[in-house]
């Protein structure tokens, strides 16, 4: 009875992913060029070290790009929903206003999921998936990567009036989690302050989490972390944030914007 | 008498701008209410109050018997909210949005289905099915907007200035479909509208101004109340007109260079010799029913309502 609201979030999600052919081709496009062109460059610089190539190291490094592209993309969707009309169908709805925040984190997460096993299975056709350490790590890694970004999606979404800033967003949130992560290089390597910055950033460890999974261990490009840490890190984080945007969407002034009418606000004289 | 909806004292402020100013409302189940009144009168924040989606600054409200307070969940389950601007997905098709609505509602898809069958047919959009839409016309866009207000077969629905926006075709096509849906189902309708003559058919109204209520009624006593005729009269030097006039046909509201008086009787042969006897000094004179219009105007006229013959029927 009270997944049907769910489904109908789920359900749209999915519809809008295959119907958006331009969104889905680029999310398969961009990390193929990252595997297959960045990789095979800097592979010619560094020279095939034993045990491994560079573009092996990328490749839990482009799923997770998927997942941050995909959720977060997914997620910050709510602050289109809110200029349109969809978001008053479901403040309207009977059910507590945090429940658009979890339905419409569990859409960004389905998203980023099927995405990320598209993907899976380009790679797998290409064969870079000979190497995964394994499943059950990479399925969890999937999911908690997925949940992250797309918990920082919906707080980003529950903070954010109207997507005019999108830019900013892309390159003050989405670049900067992807460059600053272990997903192009390992965290260890880096100088000091980009390690640091590295080691603050959740998506650092999804990333890793996937690097558990998909490289094998005492690899020069083996992951930073332990996965444990990687999961609690991921749990925590997903937490606090999901709890942030649950508090923020429960707010009225978060109601307020759908409400008003541009232009015709109207300003009361002193009621006489 | 089972209440709709019930207010007291309901009252919103934004910051110290006070939209509503200590309302009562008594709506009676099935009743079709009209809350009237200009732009920025405090209808829209009423409706938000009572849909669950706005926080009463003071005062209660109940709607379909759960307090908007302490039960929004359960009162947002029995109601169903078109609001001014439209709430639809315009990347889904017409279909795809009434199962959205649908389940977003908690509805099993089959009933979805045959509501939805149900709606469209009702609002003539069933040939539009599976258009997107994007691809409707506006009237098309409001008619399947209140459609999926009434998914989930809601005990009281809120329209909240359901014409704005729409040519006068679409408006009088909305129109037709909000009456037989009335015809239909008998569920208690709360309108709000700044076109006061499409209230007519309202059993009940109630006129807001700056964020009272000034007076509710029957929309058929409050006209009559007014008399049988409006009479216009043009001319240019209107103050004179209105000195000559007044001690034969009462009190009247100026506008710029037009007149109107309230004419009780049926007859119209006093106003027919006026005609002889200004002659050169009018430009214009008109008579036709009162409306709602009129009963606007003579209610924010200060005194003029209050002079009036009070009839048996009337309420306040």
């Amino acid at each position: 009875m009270t997944a049907r609201p769910f489904l109908a979030v789920l359900q749209r999600e999915v519809l809008k992913l295959f119907r958006q052919r331009g969104r889905l081709l680029a999310s398969m496009i961009r990390p193929l060029i990252w595997l297959l062109v960045i990789g095979a460059g800097v592979e010619s610089l560094i020279g095939g070290e034993g045990g491994g190539s560079y573009r092996q190291f990328l490749v839990p490094g482009i799923l997770g790009m998927t997942m941050l592209f995909g959720a977060m993309l997914a997620a910050l969707s709510t602050v289109y929903d809110k200029e349109s009309g969809v978001m008053r169908m479901l403040v309207i709805a009977p059910f507590p206003h945090y429940w658009i925040v979890i339905a419409k984190l569990l859409g960004a997460t389905l998203s980023a999921v099927i995405q990320a096993l598209l993907l899976l299975a380009l790679l797998g056709v290409l064969g870079y998936l000979g190497a995964i350490v394994s499943w059950p790590l990479l399925a969890l890694g999937i999911f908690g990567t997925a949940v992250a970004c797309g918990a920082i999606g919906m707080v980003i979404a529950a903070i954010t009036r109207s997507l005019d800033n999108y830019a900013v967003i892309m390159n003050v949130v989405i670049f900067p989690s992807f460059f600053f992560s272990g997903a192009l290089y390992p965290v260890s390597q880096l100088p000091p302050a980009l390690s640091w910055i590295a080691t603050v950033n959740p998506f650092t460890y999804g990333v890793d989490l996937l690097k558990h999974a998909a490289l094998p261990a005492g690899h020069a490009f083996a992951a930073d972390f332990p996965a444990i840490v990687d999961i609690s890190v991921l749990m925590l984080f997903s937490a606090v944030a999901i709890t942030g945007a649950c508090i923020r969407f429960s707010q009225e002034s978060a109601v307020q914007p759908l409400l008003q009418v541009p232009g015709r606000r109207r300003k009361k004289p002193q009621a006489g | 008498m089972t209440l709709a909806i019930e207010t007291r004292g309901l009252a919103k402020s934004y910051g110290d701008v006070l939209a509503v100013d200590g309302i009562d409302l008594a709506v009676p189940r099935g009743q079709f209410f009209g809350l009237l009144g200009p732009n920025g009168s405090g209808k829209t924040s009423t409706v938000h109050m009572l849909s669950t989606l706005v926080r009463p600054t003071r005062g209660s409200a109940s709607v379909a018997g759960h307090d908007v307070c302490r039960n929004p969940v359960a009162v947002r389950a029995r109601i169903g909210v078109v609001f001014q601007e439209l709430a639809l997905d315009n990347t889904l098709s017409v279909a795809e949005n009434l199962r959205f609505a649908g389940l977003l509602n908690h509805l099993a898809p089959a009933d979805i289905e045959s509501r939805g069958r149900e709606l469209l047919a009702l609002f003539g959009l069933e040939e539009r099915r599976d258009h997107p839409v994007g691809a409707l016309s506006g009237g098309q866009r409001r008619a399947l907007d209140i459609a999926r207000g009434l998914i989930h077969r809601p005990e009281v629905l809120f329209l909240d200035e359901p014409t704005i926006g729409l040519d006068v075709p679409n408006r009088r096509r909305i129109w037709r479909h909000i009456e037989r849906l009335r015809a239909e189902e008998r569920i208690t309708v709360l309108l709000t509208t700044h076109y006061l003559e499409e209230a007519a058919d309202c059993e009940q109204v109630a006129f807001m101004r700056q964020g009272r209520i000034v007076r509710s009624g029957d929309p058929g006593a409050l006209i009559r109340q007014l008399g049988h005729w409006i009479i216009e009269v043009e001319g240019s030097d209107a103050a004179a007109l209105e000195q000559l006039l007044a001690p034969r046909l009462g009190h009247c509201i100026v506008d710029g260079e037009r007149l109107s008086f309230r004419h009780e009787d049926d007859d119209l042969a006093p106003v027919l010799s006026l005609q002889r006897e200004l002659g050169a000094r009018i430009t214009g004179l008109s008579w036709r029913r009162p409306n709602l219009n009129d009963v606007f105007l003579w209610i924010n006229e200060k005194g003029l309502w209050e002079a009036l013959p009070q009839p048996e029927t009337a309420i306040r």
